[in-house]
C-alpha cells in the first residue's frame, strides 16, 4: 500500500532501521545549541516513525522540529545503521510544503528567487570593480553569501586570482537556487539556465567557485548537467589553489573550520589542509575535524530561519578555537565565515577568514 | 514624540539612514530608531568596532543585521569611538525591545559637536523624511 507520504515510501525502511542509540544526538549541531532531544536526527526518527505508524500528522506544530536541520550530515556520518537523516528531511520538507506546512522563512526563501537573482532579494549587486562576461579561461562564480554578505572578503579572493594572473571572469550570476532542495523546493529552472548560458558564453573550460554548495550543485544536480555534457569542470577554490606556491607565510597560529558542504558533503578535507600547512607552519586542528568537525550553524536554511539558534552553534564551534589558542581560524565558504564572524564575541581576540582572503592579505603585507 | 506612527523623541537628532544621536555633553549617544528596528525585525547581530576607531561623517564603521536584512552603519558625524553597548553582542534583539536606552548602540566623542546641525532635527524635518521612507520602504 502506497504510504500517505513521500518520505515513508522513499525512505521508510531507514526510519525503522534507527536504532534510537543516540550517536546522532551526540554530534548534532541543533542539539548542542538547543539541548532539546525532538531536535536532534533521533528526535527527528522517533517523530517520523509516529507519523508513519499514524498516532501523528506531518502539520505546521512539526515546523519547529523538522525545519531546524543544518544538514550538516554529522549524523549520516556517526550512524551505525546507516540512516542518511539529511535525504530524509529533505523528503519530509517537501512533502510539508506540498501539504502548506512550511517554516515561513523558506517560503519566503522560495518567493524570493521567483522575482530576485538572489536569496537576499537585493537589487543592486556589488560590482567588484571588475568586468563582467568576457571570454576567459575560468568563471569565478561567487555565490548569494559572497556577492551580498561577505563582500570584503570576496574583494580580497579576486584579488588574489589577480595576483596569480588568473585568467577569470565573473558573470551575471544569480543564485544557483541549490539551497531550494534543502528548504522542501526544487531548484529555481529559470535560474539555473541563466547561469548555464553565462558560463558557456565566456568560453571558459572550468568553473571556480567560492561557494561550496554552489560547486555542490552545479556538480550534482541535473539541472546544471549541461555544463558537466559539456566538459566544463567544477573546481571549488581550494582545489584550485592547491599546489601553488604563493611565497608567503604567517608565523601565527593558525587552524581550520572544515565547512559542512565542503567536507562532508564533497569529502574535500585534505586540500585546504594542503594550502593551509604551506602558509602557516605552525597550524593547530581543531578538537573536531575533517568528518568529525562541529557544524557552524548557517546551512540547511537554519540561518535565516533561526538566526539566534545558527549563531548559537557557531558560538560552540567558536569555542573550539578558544580551547587551541589559535590567533587565525581559516575555512573557505562564506556562509561559515559570515556566521562565524557574527558569533565572536568581542573577548575572542582570533581573526576569521576565508584560506583566499588570508593569503591575499599575507601577500599584500596587511596581515 | 509620535511621527506617523513611529516613536521619534524630539530631543534627539537623526541621521538618514535611521539613526539617532542624543547629545550627552563630550560624547554622543548614538542608536537605531523606531522606523528601522520595526522594518528590520528581529534584531539577530551588531557588529561591535573596537573602542578608538577614528569616523569619518558618512563613512561606514559597522555592520548589523536581522533575519531578514543587511544593515551598515555610517557615522553620524566625525569623531571617535569611544564605547559600545556590549549588551548587544549576546542579545541584539535589545534594539528591538528598548532602541532609545537600553538597546543604545555606541558612543561617540565627536571632532565637532556642531556637526549636529547637519542631521535633522526639527519635527517638519522629521515629519517629511519619514512621509518619504514611508512610501519607500512600508508595504501595506
Amino acid at each position: 500500500m502506497e504510504a500517505k507520504y513521500n518520505f515513508a515510501d522513499r525512505f521508510g525502511d531507514q526510519v525503522l532501521r534507527c536504532s534510537k542509540c543516540g550517536l546522532c544526538q551526540a554530534v548534532c549541531p541543533v542539539f548542542g545549541a538547543m539541548l532539546r532531544p525532538s531536535y536532534s536526527a533521533r528526535g527527528k526518527m522517533l517523530i517520523l516513525k509516529e507519523v508513519m505508524d499514524g498516532t501523528i500528522e506531518l502539520s505546521d506544530e512539526l515546523i519547529e522540529t523538522l525545519f531546524q536541520c543544518t544538514i550538516c550530515k554529522s549524523c549520516f556520518e556517526n550512524c551505525p545503521s546507516g540512516v542518511d537523516v539529511p535525504e530524509i528531511i529533505r523528503q519530509t520538507r517537501r512533502d510539508m510544503v506540498q501539504i502548506g506546512s512550511c517554516h515561513p522563512a523558506f517560503e519566503g526563501m522560495n518567493e524570493v528567487l521567483k522575482n530576485h537573482t538572489n536569496i537576499y532579494a537585493e537589487d543592486e549587486p556589488e560590482d567588484f570593480e571588475r568586468e563582467r562576461n568576457k571570454k576567459a579561461k575560468y568563471v569565478y562564480f561567487i555565490g548569494c553569501v559572497g556577492s551580498y554578505r561577505e563582500d570584503e572578503a570576496t574583494m580580497s579572493t579576486l584579488d588574489l586570482l589577480d595576483r596569480l594572473k588568473v585568467d577569470y571572469t565573473l558573470i551575471d550570476e544569480v543564485c544557483c537556487s541549490g539551497v531550494l532542495e534543502d528548504l522542501g523546493y526544487q531548484i529555481n529552472e529559470r535560474l539555473a539556465r541563466k547561469n548555464i548560458d553565462l558560463i558557456l558564453a565566456t568560453g571558459a573550460k572550468a568553473v571556480i567557485t567560492g561557494c561550496p554548495y554552489c560547486s555542490r550543485t552545479f556538480n550534482s544536480k541535473p539541472q546544471y548537467a549541461e555544463l558537466n555534457d559539456k566538459g566544463i569542470k567544477i573546481i571549488h577554490v581550494t582545489q584550485f589553489l592547491k599546489g601553488m606556491d604563493f611565497g608567503v607565510k604567517t608565523d601565527k597560529l593558525v587552524t581550520y573550520h572544515d565547512p559542512c558542504d565542503l567536507g562532508r558533503h564533497c569529502g574535500i578535507y585534505e586540500e585546504p589542509r594542503e594550502i593551509v600547512r604551506k602558509i602557516a607552519p605552525r597550524f593547530v586542528e581543531l578538537r573536531h575535524n575533517r568528518v568529525d568537525a562541529l557544524c557552524c550553524g548557517a546551512g540547511g536554511g537554519v540561518r535565516g530561519a533561526y538566526p539566534k539558534n545558527s549563531i548559537a552553534m557557531a558560538r560552540r564551534r567558536l569555542q573550539e578555537v578558544e580551547e587551541v589558542g589559535a590567533d587565525v581560524v581559516l575555512t573557505e565558504c562564506n556562509s561559515c565565515v559570515h556566521n562565524l564572524s557574527n558569533a565572536k564575541l568581542r573577548k575572542q581576540k582570533f581573526r576569521i577568514y576565508n584560506i583566499s582572503q588570508f593569503i591575499n592579505e599575507l601577500m599584500e603585507g596587511t596581515e | 514624540m509620535e511621527i506617523r506612527g513611529y516613536n521619534m523623541p524630539e530631543d534627539l537628532y537623526y541621521e538618514q539612514n535611521h539613526f539617532w544621536v542624543r547629545d550627552e555633553g563630550d560624547v554622543l549617544v548614538m542608536g537605531m530608531d523606531d522606523f528601522a528596528q520595526i522594518l528590520a525585525g528581529e534584531i539577530v547581530y551588531v557588529q561591535l568596532p573596537e573602542e578608538g576607531k577614528i569616523l569619518k561623517a558618512g563613512k561606514r564603521f559597522a555592520k548589523m543585521e536581522s533575519g531578514k536584512w543587511l544593515g551598515k552603519v555610517y557615522a553620524p558625524v566625525n569623531g571617535e569611538l569611544v564605547a559600545v553597548n556590549e549588551e548587544l553582542e549576546t542579545n541584539p534583539g535589545l534594539i528591538n525591545d528598548d532602541c532609545y536606552g537600553k538597546g543604545w548602540m555606541y558612543k561617540i566623542k565627536p571632532e565637532d559637536k556642531g556637526e549636529l546641525d547637519n542631521l535633522m532635527h526639527t519635527h517638519e524635518e522629521l515629519d517629511t523624511w519619514l512621509a518619504e521612507d514611508i512610501e519607500k520602504y512600508v508595504k501595506e
